[in-house]
C-alpha cells in the first residue's frame, strides 16, 4: 500500500513538464532539428498532447518539414477544440492532487497562434488556398475569445498574416481591413507601428482608391508615403529567440498546530529579459531593420495573470482539503497519515506547461525592390542571400535559431 | 437490486453524456435561423444534385441544342474555396460530374489533368500500340462550356454557439465566346451548439 501510494506520487510528480521546459531551454542553443529529434524521441503523456503537437508542429515549421507541421498542427488544434469544454473528471483530479492532471488545453495565445502556424506551414508548403482558410478560422478564433475589456487572444500577428495573404491574393479591401486591425491593436497596447505595417496601410489604401484613408496616413507618415518602390515585394518575418518558460515558486509551512507540513506551489514567468535583437533585409541600395509586431513573453504573462485568480483559489481549496485528509487519516494510522502528509507535499507542483518553444517575439520588415537578390542578416548569421528571380512577391521567414530562410515566391 | 442500480447508473451515464455532446442539426436554407458544422459529403452530393439539376432546367441547354444539332459537351473547371473550412472541392467536383454525365443531356469533358494522362497514354500507344488498336492524336471533343464556381462561407460566433452560411456559387460559361449562360447559388445554413461540459 505503501509502496503504491509512493509510485504514484511519483507519476504525478510532474518529471515530464520538466523534461518540456529544458528542451525548450536547449532550443536557445541548439538547431531546432536537433531539439526537434530530441522532442520525436520522448512519449507525451495523454494530458500533455496539445502541448506535445504545438511545439512538434512548430519545430517541424522551423525544419521545413511542412506536411508533417500541418499535420502536428491540426492534431494539436483538433486536441485543443475538444478540450475546451471543462473536463467534470479532470477538475475533480486538478481540486484534490495538482493541476497537471488536466489535460492542457492551451492558453487563448495558443488557440489563435496554431492557426498562425498552420497558415505559415500552408503557405511555405505552397498551398496559399490553404493557408487562407487557416487565417479565416484564426479570425473566428479571435471572435471566440473577443472581450472589451482585454486584450487577450488578440493577436496582431493573426491580423498582419491575414493581410500578408490577402495582399499575395490580390483581396485588397480584405489586405486593408487587416492591416487596419494589426494597427487597432498595436494602438491598444500602446506599440509602436512596424514601418511595413505603415507602409501596408498606404498601399493598400491608395491600391483601393480609399483618397480619405490614404490622405490621412500620408499626412501621418509623409516620409514613407514619398517613398519610391520596386517591382517586387518582400515581406520578412522574423522570428527572435524562445519565449520564457515558466517557473514553480513554492512555499511549506507547518500547520498551525505543528500536526503536518503544508504546501502551495503556484506557477509564474521569471523577470523578462528583454531581446533587442532584429533581423536586416537589404537589397545594396537601401536596409530595413525588423521591427516587433508581436511580444509573445509579454502575452504568455498576460495569459497567466488572468488565469492567476483561479489557480490561486485552486491551490488554496486543494491544500485544506489535503490537510482535512492528512487529519483523518492519522486518526486511524499515524504511519500512513504522515506518509500521505509526504505524498501532498510531493504531489503539489505547479502546472509549468505551455507553448514553450514559440518564439520570443514575432517581427516584421517590408521592402520593395527592384534588384534580383536580397541579403537578410540575423543575429545569427552573417549573411543569407535570397534570390528573387521567381515571381514578384515574396514572403521570407528567417529566425536566430537557424541559418534556414523560409522562402515563398508567386 | 444491484442489477437495478447497475441499470440505472448506465442510464444516467448514458443521458449525462448524450446531454455532453456536440449537436449538429441540419435546416432549411431558407429558415432564418442560422447554422453551423463542417461541410461533409451530405452538403457536396446534396449542393452538387440539386445546383445541377437547376442547370439543366434552364433554358440555354434547348437553345444550344436548337442552334447546334447536338448536345453541349461540359467541363468542370475550378471550385474555389474561400470557405473557413478546408473543404476537399475535388469531392465537391466528382459529385457535380457524376450528376452531369447521369443526366444524360450533356456530353461530358474530362479535366485539363485527366486530359494530360491520356495524352500520355496516346503518345505511348503511338509507339507502342498495333496499328489496329492506335488511337490517333488530334481526336478530342472540345468542351462548349466551362462550370467554375467558389464556396464562400460566413460564421457567426458566440461563446460555444456558432452559425454557420454556405454560399456555393456555380457558373457556366461559353468557351467560344465568354458568354455567362446560368449562374447557380445554393445556401445551407447550420447552427452548432459545443457543449460547456465534458466528463
Amino acid at each position: 500500500m505503501h509502496k503504491l501510494l509512493l509510485a504514484f506520487v511519483f507519476l504525478i510528480s510532474g518529471c515530464a513538464q520538466h523534461n518540456n521546459n529544458r528542451l525548450a531551454d536547449d532550443l536557445q542553443f541548439q538547431s531546432p532539428e536537433s531539439i526537434l529529434s530530441a522532442l520525436q524521441e520522448t512519449k507525451p503523456d495523454d494530458r500533455d498532447i496539445a502541448q506535445y503537437y504545438l511545439n512538434l508542429g512548430y519545430l517541424q515549421l522551423l525544419s521545413e518539414q511542412f506536411p508533417e507541421s500541418i499535420s502536428s498542427l491540426l492534431l494539436a488544434k483538433k486536441q485543443m477544440q475538444s478540450l475546451a469544454a471543462t473536463s467534470v473528471s479532470e477538475n475533480i483530479g486538478a481540486g484534490t492532487i495538482n493541476e497537471t492532471l488536466r489535460s492542457y488545453s492551451g492558453y487563448p495565445m495558443d488557440r489563435v497562434m496554431v492557426h498562425n502556424m498552420l497558415a505559415l506551414s500552408y503557405l511555405f508548403n505552397q498551398n496559399i488556398d490553404a493557408a487562407r482558410v487557416e487565417i479565416l478560422q484564426a479570425d473566428v478564433a479571435m471572435k471566440k475569445l473577443a472581450d472589451k475589456d482585454s486584450l487577450s487572444g488578440q493577436l496582431v500577428t493573426t491580423h498582419l498574416f491575414s493581410a500578408i495573404i490577402y495582399e499575395l491574393l490580390d483581396e485588397r479591401s480584405n489586405a486593408f481591413i487587416s492591416y487596419q486591425l494589426a494597427e487597432d491593436i498595436l494602438t491598444k497596447r500602446k506599440m509602436p507601428l512596424p514601418e511595413g505595417l505603415k507602409q501596408g496601410l498606404l498601399r493598400m489604401s491608395q491600391k483601393m482608391g480609399n483618397d480619405q484613408a490614404y490622405a490621412r496616413y500620408s499626412e501621418d507618415y509623409p516620409n514613407l508615403a514619398k517613398q519610391v518602390g520596386g517591382n517586387e515585394q518582400v515581406f520578412v518575418l522574423y522570428f527572435n529567440g524562445v519565449v520564457s518558460n515558466k517557473i514553480q515558486t513554492s512555499l511549506t509551512v507547518p500547520s498551525f498546530n505543528g500536526q503536518q507540513l503544508i504546501r502551495i506551489a503556484m506557477p509564474t514567468y521569471p523577470q523578462r529579459i528583454p531581446y533587442p535583437l532584429h533581423a536586416q533585409v537589404a537589397d545594396g541600395q537601401r536596409s530595413v531593420n525588423s521591427e516587433v509586431a508581436e511580444d509573445i513573453n509579454v502575452i504568455a504573462r498576460e495569459d497567466l495573470d488572468e488565469e492567476y485568480p483561479s489557480i490561486l483559489l485552486l491551490t488554496t481549496t486543494r491544500a485544506i482539503a489535503k490537510y482535512q485528509v492528512v487529519q483523518e487519516t492519522k486518526k486511524k494510522d499515524q504511519l500512513l497519515g504522515t506518509l500521505l502528509n509526504l505524498a501532498t507535499l510531493i504531489s503539489e507542483v505547479a502546472d509549468l506547461r505551455s507553448w514553450n518553444m514559440l518564439p520570443a517575439s514575432i517581427q516584421f520588415a517590408y521592402l520593395e525592390t527592384n534588384s534580383n537578390d536580397i541579403v537578410v542578416t540575423t543575429p545569427k548569421t552573417e549573411l543569407t542571400q535570397i534570390s528573387l528571380n521567381q515571381g514578384q512577391q515574396h514572403v521570407i521567414l528567417v529566425t536566430n535559431l537557424s541559418d534556414k530562410a523560409l522562402h515563398y515566391q508567386q | 437490486m444491484k442489477i437495478h442500480t447497475s441499470l440505472l447508473l448506465v442510464i444516467m451515464s448514458s443521458v449525462m453524456l448524450a446531454a455532453c455532446s456536440t449537436s449538429v442539426e441540419r435546416l432549411d436554407a431558407e429558415q432564418q435561423v442560422d447554422l453551423s458544422g463542417a461541410w461533409n459529403d451530405t452538403d457536396s452530393q446534396l449542393v452538387a444534385k440539386e445546383m445541377i439539376e437547376d442547370s439543366l432546367s434552364r433554358p440555354w441547354i434547348s437553345k444550344f441544342v436548337t442552334s447546334e444539332g447536338n448536345d453541349p459537351a461540359v467541363i468542370v473547371g475550378r471550385i474555389k474555396n474561400l470557405s473557413h473550412e478546408h473543404i476537399n472541392t475535388n469531392t465537391f467536383v466528382a459529385n457535380m460530374e457524376r450528376e452531369l454525365i447521369n443526366s444524360g443531356e450533356v456530353q461530358f469533358v474530362a479535366s485539363a489533368s485527366s486530359r494530360q494522362e491520356i495524352r500520355d497514354e496516346r503518345a505511348d500507344q503511338d509507339l507502342n500500340a498495333s496499328e489496329v488498336t492506335r488511337k490517333e492524336a488530334g481526336q478530342e471533343y472540345g468542351a462548349d462550356f466551362m462550370m467554375q464556381g467558389q464556396i464562400n462561407t460566413i460564421v457567426d460566433v458566440d461563446g460555444t454557439t456558432q452559425v454557420r452560411f454556405y454560399q456555393v456559387n456555380l457558373e457556366l460559361i461559353s468557351l467560344k465566346d465568354n458568354r455567362k449562360v446560368w449562374i447557380g447559388e445554393k445556401k445551407i445554413k447550420k447552427l452548432i451548439s459545443n457543449s460547456k461540459i465534458r466528463p
